[in-house]
């Protein structure tokens, strides 16, 4: 391939990085949620994701609420084992897996993990999505680090 | 025993195979400045991994390069008759090897993405304190792998040519490899942003292919040259012309009735035996003598050419 063509092939894919849709997610999870419904699939683990008789609390659950709020998103719970979760987000069942996963958890090789949010000592927190759902790991990646500050917060005593 | 005579590059080719030898170190520091910023941005992906993965194999000619001008210069002694010129072959093997492995590796890592639809993600990273998508960090870290590849390769060409430095040669087809790949993860991130998430494998599969064909002739050619194959030419791997001016200079001699010849490649140099039949026994000796030294000053690569007369020539 030459130079020019490069170049000219760079330049023509240039508008695409000024949009607000970019990157998109190859399975449309950010606009299936917005103004729908998120589904959520948690795993007690505390103080990151508390059980209750209702919907869950705790940091994560809490920062999941938020989140879909900012999404004008309905949230579907699901509580099962870490196990169960993952397989369902693999099959794409799921959209989001909370559960105080960290950094290092082995399912990240079939799933979308998340920039590390929040770090305490050595374990470096995330949340789970789907695989290659850019466009939505993007938009809660923003929202979490929008939402830095008040998390650190939480979790230094 | 006799041993060859010590060699060295022409006076007029000296400058171009210093020249060589900077390029080659100037392509060491820039291999290990891109693994840098690939590694700095790789993040999660498997294919800026892939890309590290290859940019540490690319290192193979240029540091093979380097090591066999350490040695092939070295003076004949009675250990090694011939010279140490075969190292120079043998550099050439090393660096195909790695071309074609590189090439068979990307076919494979990327017909397995494909299979498997394996969806790369792509998050933000934190930049000034914003955040900001991975996938255009990725892509200037790839823009650095284009480039400056591209002019290295273009630099090495000719000079590889003129020093008949075939590992040279190999060098700047991995140059070509290597900003190839670059351009096409750049495609292949900005398809990923488009939600294409197929788009990565298939740009590096293309690619792949052709580095796969420049591996795989590469190596067959090192191989050959080291199973002595009559000299072939650098860049196209046709029988080198310098043949037929051999066979046209003994065809010219009067005293020669028949001849046959034989040659083959170490390195950069040519060796070989020209058998012949002479028609007159006398003064042999002195005409022998002075035909073989005019077939050696044909071209710097003929370091030694031995003629053997004999009554009937061998069979072929």
């Amino acid at each position: 391939m030459p130079m020019k063509h490069v170049i000219l092939l760079i330049v023509l894919c240039l508008p695409a990085w000024g949009c607000d849709t970019y990157p998109k997610d190859p399975r449309n999870t950010l606009k299936t949620a917005t103004g729908g419904t998120l589904r959520v699939g948690y795993s007690e683990n505390p103080p990151w994701v508390i059980k209750t008789d209702s919907v869950p609390t705790g940091i994560e659950a809490n920062l999941v609420k938020a989140f879909a709020a900012t999404l004008k998103a309905q949230v579907a719970w699901h509580n099962d084992t870490e196990q169960n979760l993952f397989e369902d987000l693999e099959k794409q069942k799921l959209h989001l897996v909370i559960a105080g996963i960290t950094d290092n958890n082995p399912w990240k090789k079939k799933v979308g993990l998340t920039r590390p949010f929040v770090e305490t000592g050595e374990k470096k927190h995330v949340m789970a999505a789907i695989q290659g759902e850019n466009a939505f790991i993007v938009r809660l990646e923003r929202f979490l680090h929008e939402h830095e500050q008040a998390i650190n917060a939480r979790v230094q005593p | 025993m006799k041993q060859l005579k010590r060699f060295e590059f022409p006076e007029e080719l000296r400058p171009d195979f210093e020249r060589a030898r900077r390029l080659e170190w100037i392509t060491i520091a820039y291999l290990i400045s891109t693994a840098i910023t690939v590694y700095l941005t790789m993040g999660n992906s498997q294919a800026m991994k892939t890309a590290w993965f290859e940019d540490l194999l690319s290192l193979t000619p240029s540091v093979s390069f380097l090591i066999a001008s350490r040695i092939f210069m070295k003076s004949p002694n009675k250990n090694f008759p011939y010279g140490y010129h075969r190292v120079v072959s043998i550099a050439y093997l090393c660096s195909a090897l790695a071309l074609f492995s590189i090439g068979a590796f990307l076919v494979i890592d990327s017909a397995t993405t494909l299979v498997k639809a394996e969806h790369a993600t792509i998050g933000t990273v934190v930049l000034f304190g914003y955040p900001i998508w991975l996938g255009y960090l990725m892509i200037a870290a790839m823009l650095w792998g284009t480039f400056p590849a591209m002019i290295l390769g273009q630099k090495k060409l000719p000079l590889a040519k003129k020093l008949h430095e075939k590992n040279l040669y190999t060098d700047a087809k991995m140059n070509k490899a290597d900003w190839m790949t670059a351009a096409a993860a750049i495609f292949g991130i900005l398809g990923i942003g488009m939600g294409w998430w197929w788009a990565d494998a298939v740009a590096a599969l293309v690619i792949a292919v052709d580095i796969v064909h420049d591996g795989y002739i590469n190596l067959k050619q090192a191989i050959f040259d080291l199973m002595d194959e009559i000299p072939k030419t650098v860049d196209n791997q046709t029988t080198d012309p310098l043949l037929d001016s051999i066979k046209s200079k003994l065809a010219g001699f009067a005293w020669i009735k028949d001849f046959r010849i034989r040659l083959r490649e170490e390195g950069h140099i040519y060796l070989g035996e020209g058998f012949i039949v002479p028609n007159q026994e006398e003064n042999l000796t002195l005409l022998i003598e002075n035909a073989a030294s005019e077939i050696q000053s044909l071209d710097w690569r003929i370091q030694e050419f031995v003629i053997m007369p004999v009554r009937i020539l061998p069979e072929d």
